[in-house]
């Protein structure tokens, strides 16, 4: 039986080439096999337009566009090819700041490097079993940054925030 | 279906918009992602790039000792060490890096002048932790520990919360 990926294209927007190799080789492990790279935002968006990737995996930190940058272009941009595409962060920056910072940009998921495959399955499955609503609102265009919570759910809530929608793991 | 919840929201539900795997092979992807199989399947990737991590996270701890006292420098070598040494079996050099991308980050934000001899501490401390022959955890959570009360610290006189 085939594993539901098969017909998916994902794109991995990474400067380091020992992560992009670690990162395909655990979407080929769920059998995501047509995926495309590219090395910063620019050329991402270019990889865009040509491979219409149904997924994109991105780094925060690069140079010349990082990710941040990419994601506004991707949400906001007339000429994005997909606004709603799900885009999981990658980042070493899990500071409070650079988290709100891109969740702000309009990211689906975000993933704590270093990563594990738990990790990142556990992101995608997020993106397959409870799609998030988008929300126009001023300046912002992107998912819902509250997640919705369960239906009659009193708390006890970990933490007083916004952050707590955003689970970086 | 679109809402718009007030003169300045527009709500857009998921099923308004192309998802990114239709319902039907929705199933079969969470059953997918969870199976035994795919984990060790993923697992043996991994462990399959161990090697050539290794090696990258040698020639970065080379760049770490001679990039000085360039800052800069510094903490994008050190995040590339933090992002995935423990994908390379050194946790120990990871935490550390760890630690000093997040001094160095904390006293960017409050623009308060960071200290190289912490720097340095944490660069010595990489590069032990890193050849050592094996990821010794037990000096290594020693070093680390000590080095992250030492960052704690000066990040509280900084006025970092």
């Amino acid at each position: 039986m085939s594993g539901g990926f098969e017909y998916l294209k994902a794109l991995i927007v990474e400067d380091n080439s020992h992560m992009r190799s670690l990162l395909r080789a655990l979407l080929n492990s769920v059998g995501i096999t047509d995926i495309a790279e590219a090395n910063q935002g620019k050329a991402a968006i270019e990889a865009l337009r040509l491979r219409r990737p149904d997924l994109v995996l991105t780094d925060l930190a690069m140079k010349q566009m990082d990710g941040l940058e990419f994601t506004r272009y991707v949400r906001n941009d007339p000429n994005s090819p997909n606004p709603f595409i799900p885009i999981i962060m990658i980042t070493g920056h899990t500071e409070k700041h650079h988290v709100e910072e891109a969740r702000d940009a309009g990211v689906t998921e975000l993933l704590a490097k270093p990563i594990t495959a738990a990790n990142l399955f556990a992101r995608i499955a997020e993106i397959v079993e409870r799609p998030r609503a988008f929300v126009r609102c001023g300046d912002y265009f992107g998912p819902d940054r509250r997640r919705t919570r369960a239906e009659g759910y009193k708390g006890p809530f970990r933490r007083a925030e916004d952050l707590e929608d955003m689970d970086v793991r | 279906m679109s809402q718009q919840n007030d003169a300045e929201a527009e709500l857009i539900q998921p099923d308004a918009y192309p998802q990114m795997v239709s319902k039907r092979d929705g199933l079969r992807c969470i059953q997918t992602l969870q199976s035994d199989r795919v984990a060790l399947k993923a697992k043996t990737a991994m462990a399959s790039y161990t090697p050539m991590l290794r090696d990258a996270i040698m020639e970065y701890v080379e760049a770490l000792e001679e990039a000085g006292t360039d800052l800069e420098r510094i903490f994008a070598v050190a995040h590339e060490i933090r992002n995935f040494a423990e994908n390379a079996g050194m946790a120990t050099a990871g935490r550390v890096a760890e630690n000093l991308c997040r001094y160095m980050d904390e006293m960017e934000r409050v623009k308060k002048p960071v200290d190289q001899t912490i720097v340095a501490l944490h660069v010595a401390a990489i590069a032990r932790a890193a050849r050592a022959e094996e990821d010794d955890a037990k000096m290594g959570d020693v070093v680390s520990a000590e080095l992250n009360a030492l960052v704690r610290r000066r990040l509280a006189d900084a006025g970092v919360r």
